[in-house]
């Protein structure tokens, strides 16, 4: 018997370590209850800012569709083309020939990355309300700007999206209907961010009273609610801390970010390594020269031609596309060509890059050997500038995990001549025409005072020829110049295509638009459906009605 | 039939029912022995004399523990070490002689007192004892669904993982095998009975996992069982056991051995890619290009094939480097494709003697890839060893070593679509790239540089498993047992990114990838084992305890900038970029279970047993952490009964029946209950500043559900065995059900597009229900003529269908171009393809005015376009009008081995099919329609539709995708079924005389050729596929974003091989 014993009793040592035995810890892992807390709150918050970028985990649609520059809206829009061949990324040639169904991965990559960033903030909001002895309004304040400014893309862009509550984010419920708009939401968000933000922030990628104040003033604007809009968006032209920087293209090297004219960027950055900072969702748009790819985003030549001024220095509003600028379309590098002698805009060579003049520090631009198509395509034959870094800004030069570009240009979701323009809509619109005049002239005089591009023996690169407006002869022609020079100061920084759906011009304006480049790129019309009016606001996507196991409706029209 | 003995360290004598508390104690299954009462037959008693003698095998070496009892009593012996014995019976009483391995004997006791015996070696498959787990049952006494591999027959074959070896041979089993050497084929028990784990669970000697890879380490030769529990059979391993469990044992040597054996197997082979489908050569292409144009009403111009009114093929291409265009253009599958040789060398050693053997084997195996500098090499060895220690108590272990490296890379999808008009190499034999996006060449990166850069990358992985035990036998019918069991891996893999020049989209740095991981596995098991033998009764029971501990942890870097690109250069330190730490990870599961089964049975004619197992899993938690899995099982063996007629042809005739209740916790996550959120640089970090160093952030990354518990799943088995013609013909019948409930899956429609960027928390999402048939039949020739024969035949069939969903429907993986192509939902099998349905194509404006209207902007753009039905007969084509296309479950799956021996001639054939189940050939998208326009097309592209081939199978051609034909339709769905000649093999052993005069005992050599022909309508690769993942089944294709899943096609290969035993 005693034996016995012997032999059972490795048993009984088995049986005495089990409770511990069957917890196994989460390494590396941080539980709520960790995070239940300043450095918590930080964190997360943190997390939700890195959402900004667009590159969000698990994103099922396409990674190209996410970059917050919304870049590929303006290929829907006549300011671009998707550029490269047409078969390369052909969903965004089907997206930017109108010929687009709900189940396009642009449209869902950048559905899914929004919602990434709304829960994101939603999470920094759930963890707030969890933490009772402390007050983290600012912080909390941070978190509902960026979900407003989520929202406000979704809104924007997808007309009735479903508003995912922090309550909604708490419980696991992320299936909510999407019954209509969600401005009083975006509102609400923004109308707390207003009154609880600091005037000033310590780091410039945080938004301060003052940038919540100027979103609140745009989406004002986007609800025709001119007279709200008015009040706060010239309220931070009067007080807030902004101004136009002195050189246009400031704002877009390294050495202009964060500049007075800088309300809200996105803050982008280059390391040697994998730039995870970087605008990882630009990756293609680059010129296919210099060891770069791969020839997306590039401007249109109905673009180019709005860039076309009068002997008086002003824009041709209601005839720019009776002449084309001279295009290298067709024309191989080693072929000769002379650029355009008319007058244009001294902004047109800041944002769009044509043979013959120089390129963002990288000498004479060739033509159509950094071009990246094919006459079968229908991509024309420019270059985006805008979003390009310039020669020797390695601070800039960041690497993609495909070995490709990461650029860490800061985007400015909003500049100050951006509110300039806003202000000067709305005022127009409570025919202020004296305001307007005023806001309109401040960004042509900027542009005109600005440093031009030069040629290679330092003489302006070509025939500029600008002047501020002496005045507006009629409401209607100073919304017609007010909407144009939003063209022209804001083109390639991917707001034309919301501006043309919430002026309800985009039908006759992109019909005309598709006309007018079939002239220079014939293979253009033929490929390219007629624009209608549901397009002004995109599907919701297929997968995610399929996974809100139909909790979502499809918007009217497809 | 007569009663036999189920475990080997079971003592034949009347029991002591003292000792029987002490079990009771530990294990309450005891309680099922306590009423047990000894039966003696009296009315010989008087009449006993005492026999003596000696058991022998047929080389009359002693026979040790032979179990000798008198029939119908419980009296009983075993023979010493040296064969001896003595037991008292009366004349006219039988005895029974048994011994594992040998057939067993009965004489009729006379007046002799002295009676030697000879056992003969057992050729009948109903005494082959089969390893069952803790116990080990003959296969006339099993009650539950098992299968056996006939190891011999299935290792014929050049296998690379030993579950190929289960392919075709076991009914009620699906093995889908990739061709890509290294990969783990996915084996199926009985459908699909969850929708997360499916993998069956391995038993290897003592080492338990469900990792399939595991397989990749063991040496085939070193198999000497392969078992499969389908049924309530496996609820000894409960909560691990639902898929079913596979049990390998490894040879071991025997005791009494004359002297050691050495057996040599190896074979030399070449390996080839078969089935390759047909591309357009650079003519067919360049009109396919110039059609494609005019169709669309644009420019017919193309920077090679020019602008003329044909397409003209270049003798140069148009391109910043030298190139000749190959005669015809390449055929890019030929480039990338080579004769591969294979080639596999083993070497077992065994020996025993009656105090101990052993077996030590090394086998070294390379099996070049069918695609270039692709390929997997491996060298294991195995030591397997057991020590009887004075008598009682046996000390072993079993370790196996191994070492292999993986060069994978399949590059068919880049074959497929880049131009014909390119060579793989320049005219100054530099690799050829697509240049510029202008000269129309596409974009499809070299694959013959992709795959010749790579040559230096590796996946090197080291692994030991194995394990020790001691037995012992405490007492008389009281066995104990110990055994810890280790499964140890060392992973590290390095992939060199080189640069790519030519490429159109060449990239700006090369990286530097290191990979490595360390998994640990221990179990430690103890069991206790009674076996006993009262009359006609006969019982056997195992209870243990065991405890179980996995762990892994690993973690990637890698670095950008290389100076050289060479692979003496390739370490991290040597990068010039920032090292970036890709991911790191440390997990750890643990599984604590006590168990017990026990046997009985009477008289030889009716069986029962019962299990029971509770288990407890670090996985879950509070409540949800243990549960209980019972089984029963019966059976009857009918021929026994003395109604049943002894003369006729059915000689054996056995019905069973099983119910039992089995587990799955096995799950893709260590703590899936809590919510876990994780610094990380890639998703969480921002830089405020604009520019130096990121401030940390932190996301979730998981979001937990604290109600997570297992699968269970309820199994229900009814089935008989025949046995006609002296066994010569062996039937076996078996129905089934089985029902899963709490499936456990991530939930992508709880956290869906509209939520968190987090991984989807595990549910248990609902039911699924399993219902088949497995049926095998086998005739063997056994006369003694020179000419013998055999056939085995089986089939199997499932039909599954999901009985309950958390959710209305769950979508398969939306990574696919065009959206999801599965859908899950109640009252459908798992996974059915999900899209439109194509009526045909339009061939008139007429028609698609009638139709309903898929937006076409005039009709005339409609002609030549897909025809979709309007399922919801709204006049309107649109994403409610996708609906269930096909069903990627076949009716049945089937197997045939066929064998046949003359003089010393043997041949076997082994076929092997699916009948019934779709495939969806995503690959289509890219080979059938202009996704990459200047790429490559299938051939069936020339039959496209136009106003002279009105009735083609494809729409007509166009630059771009038209009438979103490539998001998920009917089009794309085909009948997978086929029938493959899996192996056929064809032997010659030499004559003693030769044999002799060579010091050999045995020598065979063999040809053979594997995967010769299929039968098959499917136009893709290889109809065996993988799946992606349990909602996303019968995919073929290339699933964009999370991950890659593409068929590298079988090969077909002819080999050479010899069999040595010395």
């Amino acid at each position: 018997m005693k034996k016995i014993i012997y032999y059972i009793l490795p048993f009984f040592a088995l049986i005495a370590c089990t409770e511990d035995f069957t917890n196994t810890p989460a390494v590396g892992a941080l539980s709520d209850q960790a995070l239940q807390n300043e450095q918590g709150v930080d964190l997360l918050l943190t997390g939700a800012y890195s959402a900004l970028d667009g590159i969000v985990n698990n994103n099922g649609g396409n990674g190209f569709a996410v970059s917050p520059d919304n870049w590929w809206f303006d290929v829907l829009s006549d300011d671009a083309h998707k550029g490269s061949t047409d078969g390369d990324q052909q969903e965004l040639f089907l997206m930017e020939t109108y010929a687009f169904t709900p189940s396009n991965p642009y449209i869902l990559g950048k559905w899914e990355a929004l919602y990434g960033g709304v829960n994101r903030a939603n999470a920094v909001i759930s963890v707030i309300e969890g933490i009772e002895d402390r007050d983290f309004t600012e912080k909390l304040a941070e978190a509902r700007f960026l979900r407003g400014y989520f929202n406000f893309e979704l809104q924007k862009i997808y007309g009735n999206p479903a508003f995912i509550s922090a309550e909604n984010y708490a419980n696991t419920e992320f299936n909510q209907p999407n019954p209509g708009p969600i401005w009083t939401e975006i509102e609400a968000d923004q109308q707390f961010a207003v009154e609880n933000l600091p005037e000033t922030q310590p780091e410039p990628g945080r938004p301060t009273s003052w940038t919540a104040k100027a979103f609140l003033g745009k989406t004002y604007l986007f609800q025709k609610k001119w007279a709200e809009a008015f009040a706060i968006l010239q309220d931070v032209i009067n007080n807030g801390p902004y101004g136009l920087n002195e050189e246009f293209v400031a704002n877009f090297t390294a050495g202009g970010e964060n500049s007075q004219e800088s309300v809200f960027a996105i803050q982008f950055a280059a390391d040697d390594g994998l730039s995870f900072n970087g605008n990882v969702g630009s990756t293609l748009n680059f010129p296919n020269a210099l060891g770069w790819c791969c020839g997306f985003y590039v401007p249109t030549q109905d673009l180019v031609d709005a860039f076309q001024t009068g002997p008086d220095g002003l824009p041709l509003l209601d005839n720019y596309s009776n002449n084309h600028v001279e295009s290298d379309y067709g024309i191989a590098s080693d072929e000769p060509f002379t650029p355009e002698t008319g007058p244009l805009d001294p902004r047109l060579d800041y944002t769009v890059g044509r043979r013959g003049i120089e390129y963002n520090g990288y000498g004479i631009n060739p033509g159509s050997e950094w071009v990246r198509n094919t006459p079968a395509d229908i991509s024309g034959s420019y270059l985006p500038k805008k979003n390009v870094y310039h020669a020797g800004e390695e601070v800039n030069m960041g690497t993609a995990d495909w070995g490709q570009q990461s650029p860490g240009i800061n985007y400015n979701v909003m500049r100050f001549s951006d509110v300039l323009l806003m202000a000067a809509e709305a005022a127009v619109e409570l025919e202020d025409l004296d305001t307007a005049l005023g806001y309109v002239n401040m960004i042509r005089n900027r542009a005109k005072n600005m440093t031009y591009v030069q040629a290679e023996d330092g003489s302006p690169a070509a025939n500029y020829i600008i002047e501020p407006y002496d005045s507006f002869s009629s409401p209607e022609m100073a919304l017609k110049a007010v909407r144009f020079e939003k063209r022209l100061e804001l083109a390639m920084e991917g707001h034309r295509y919301f501006d043309l759906g919430r002026w309800d011009i985009a039908v006759p304006v992109l019909t005309d638009y598709v006309n007018n480049e079939t002239e220079t790129i014939p293979n253009f019309g033929p490929k390219t459906s007629p624009f209608q009016q549901y397009m002004t606001i995109m599907p919701i996507p297929t997968t995610a009605i399929d996974l809100s196991g139909g909790i979502l409706t499809q918007n009217p029209g497809y | 039939m007569d009663m036999k003995i189920t475990t080997n360290h079971i003592g034949f004598s009347p029991g002591k029912n003292r000792y029987l508390h002490i079990g009771v104690i530990i294990f309450s299954l005891f309680l099922f022995f306590g009423p047990a009462e000894t039966q003696a037959f009296n009315s010989f008693e008087d009449m006993q004399q005492t026999i003596s003698g000696r058991v022998t095998d047929q080389n009359g070496l002693p026979l040790p523990a032979v179990n000798i009892y008198v029939k119908g009593t419980s009296i009983g012996t075993q023979t010493d070490f040296d064969g001896n014995y003595s037991l008292d019976a009366a004349p006219g009483q039988t005895l029974i002689y048994s011994f594992i391995g040998y057939a067993t004997l009965e004489i009729v006791v006379g007046d002799q007192e002295e009676l030697d015996v000879v056992l003969v070696e057992d050729a009948s498959k109903l005494d082959e004892v089969i390893v069952m787990g803790y116990t080990t049952q003959t296969r006339a006494d099993v009650t539950g669904s098992v299968s056996s591999v006939d190891v011999s027959e299935a290792t014929k074959a050049p296998i690379v993982n030993a579950a190929e070896a289960l392919q075709g041979r076991v009914t009620g089993v699906t093995v889908m095998s990739d061709g890509q050497p290294g990969s783990s084929p996915v084996v199926r028990i009985r459908g699909f009975g969850t929708s997360n784990n499916n993998n069956p669970l391995y038993i290897i000697d003592g080492v338990q996992t469900d990792d399939p890879s595991i397989l990749n380490s063991l040496n085939a030769n070193d198999i000497e069982q392969m078992n499969v529990l389908k049924d309530g059979a496996a609820a000894i391993y409960g909560a691990r056991a639902s898929n079913g469990v596979v049990i390998i044992t490894t040879k071991g040597g025997g005791y009494n051995m004359q002297g050691p054996t050495v057996a040599v197997d190896s074979y030399y082979g070449v390996a080839r890619a078969s089935n390759l489908p047909d591309l357009l050569n650079a003519q067919q292409h360049g009109e396919m290009i110039f059609q494609s144009l005019r169709n669309d009403g644009a420019d017919v111009t193309h920077a090679q094939y020019g602008n003329g009114p044909n397409p003209v093929v270049p003798d140069m291409l148009d391109v910043p480097a030298d190139v000749t265009v190959p005669a015809g253009g390449t055929n890019w599958l030929e480039e990338i494709f080579r004769d591969a040789p294979t080639y596999s060398a083993s070497v077992s050693l065994q020996n025993g003697n009656e105090f101990g053997k052993y077996l030590m084997s090394v086998n070294y195996l390379k099996r070049e890839g069918i695609q270039l500098e692709t390929g997997y090499q491996r060298g294991t060895t195995r030591l397997n060893s057991e020590f009887k220690i004075r008598e009682k108590l046996k000390i072993g272990e079993h370790i196996n070593i191994s070492f292999s490296n993986t060069r994978s890379g399949n590059q068919i999808n880049n074959a497929l679509r880049s131009s014909p008009l390119l060579p793989a190499r320049d005219d100054n034999g530099n690799y050829t790239g697509t240049y510029t996006a202008a000269a129309g060449l596409g974009n499809a990166e070299n694959p013959v540089a992709v795959l010749n850069r790579s040559s230096d990358n590796f996946n090197k992985s080291f692994r030991v498993f194995g394990d020790v035990y001691a037995a012992l036998e405490v007492l008389e019918h009281f066995n104990v047992k110990t055994s810890i069991s280790a499964d140890i891996q060392y992973y590290n893999g390095r992939f060199f990114t080189a640069l790519n020049p030519n490429h159109s989209e060449p990239r700006s740095t090369n990286t530097l990838t290191e990979q490595d991981a360390q998994n640990y596995q221990w179990v430690w098991t103890n069991t206790v084992n009674y076996g006993n033998n009262f009359g006609e009764h006969s019982i056997n029971a195992v209870a243990g305890i065991e405890a179980l501990s996995q762990s892994g942890k690993g973690k990637g870097f890698s670095r950008n900038g290389y100076l050289f690109e060479d692979p003496d250069f390739y370490l991290l330190s040597n990068g010039s970029g920032a090292p970036i730490v890709s991911y790191a990870y440390d997990g750890t599961s643990t599984l604590y279970s006590v168990f017990g089964t026990a046997n009985y049975n009477y008289f030889g004619k009716y069986y029962l047993t019962a299990t029971v197992r509770r288990d407890k899993s670090s996985r879950f938690l509070g409540e949800n952490q243990s549960d209980v899995f019972p089984s029963f099982s019966a059976g009857w063996v009918i021929s026994e009964e003395n109604f049943f007629p002894k003369d006729g042809y059915v000689n054996r005739l056995k019905l069973k029946a099983s119910w039992g209740a089995l587990g799955n916790q096995t799950l893709p996550a260590d703590n899936p209950t809590i919510n876990i959120s994780n610094l990380n640089n890639q998703f969480a970090n921002y830089a405020f500043n604009g520019g130096g160093t990121a401030t940390t952030g932190a996301i979730l990354s998981q979001v937990g559900n604290p109600n997570l518990r297992w699968e269970t799943s309820i199994t229900k088995n009814i089935g008989m065995n025949l046995g006609m013609f002296d066994d010569r013909l062996d039937a076996t019948l078996e129905f089934y059900e089985i029902t899963t409930e709490d499936l456990i899956t991530r939930d992508n429609s709880l956290i869906s597009t509209t939520a968190i960027d987090a991984q989807a928390p595990l549910v248990n999402l609902g039911s699924i229900k399993n219902t088949g048939f497995d049926f095998s039949l086998g005739y063997q020739n056994r006369t003694t003529s020179e000419f013998t024969y055999g056939a085995n035949l089986n089939i199997s069939h499932y039909k599954n269908e999901v009985t309950e969903l958390i959710s209305e429907f769950q979508t398969g993986n939306t990574g696919f171009r065009g959206g999801a192509i599965t859908r899950t939902s109640v009252g459908q099998p798992l996974s059915y393809f999900y899209g439109k349905e194509v009526l045909g194509i339009f061939t008139s404006e007429a028609e698609v005015s009638a139709a309903a209207d898929q937006g076409f902007a005039t009709p005339a753009d409609g002609v030549g376009r897909f025809q979709y039905a309007d399922v919801d007969n709204n006049g309107v084509i649109n994403d409610d009008d996708r609906t269930n296309i096909g069903n990627p479950h076949p009716d049945f799956t089937y197997g045939l081995n066929l064998t046949a021996g003359y003089k010393g001639f043997d041949v076997s054939a082994f076929f092997q099919g699916s009948q019934g189940n779709d495939i969806y050939n995503y690959q289509k998208v890219f080979t059938d329609f202009p996704l990459f326009f200047d790429g490559n097309r299938s051939t069936r592209v020339l039959d496209s539709y136009s106003v002279d081939n009105p009735n083609a199978t494809l729409p007509g051609l166009s630059a771009t995708i038209r009438n979103s034909e490539t998001n998920p339709n009917s089009y794309f769905v085909e009948d997978g079924s086929y029938l493959r000649l899996k192996n056929l093999q064809i032997g010659y052993n030499f004559a003693e005389t030769v044999v002799e005069r060579l010091m050999v005992q045995d020598l065979r050599i063999y040809v053979q050729g594997t995967n010769l022909f299929t039968i098959t309508g499917y136009d893709g690769l290889d109809p065996e596929i993988g799946s992606f993942d349990s909602l996303t089944l019968g995919v073929d294709g290339n699933v964009a974003g999370g991950g890659l899943y593409q068929a590298y096609p079988v090969s077909r290969i002819f080999t050479l091989g010899v069999n040595i035993k010395i």
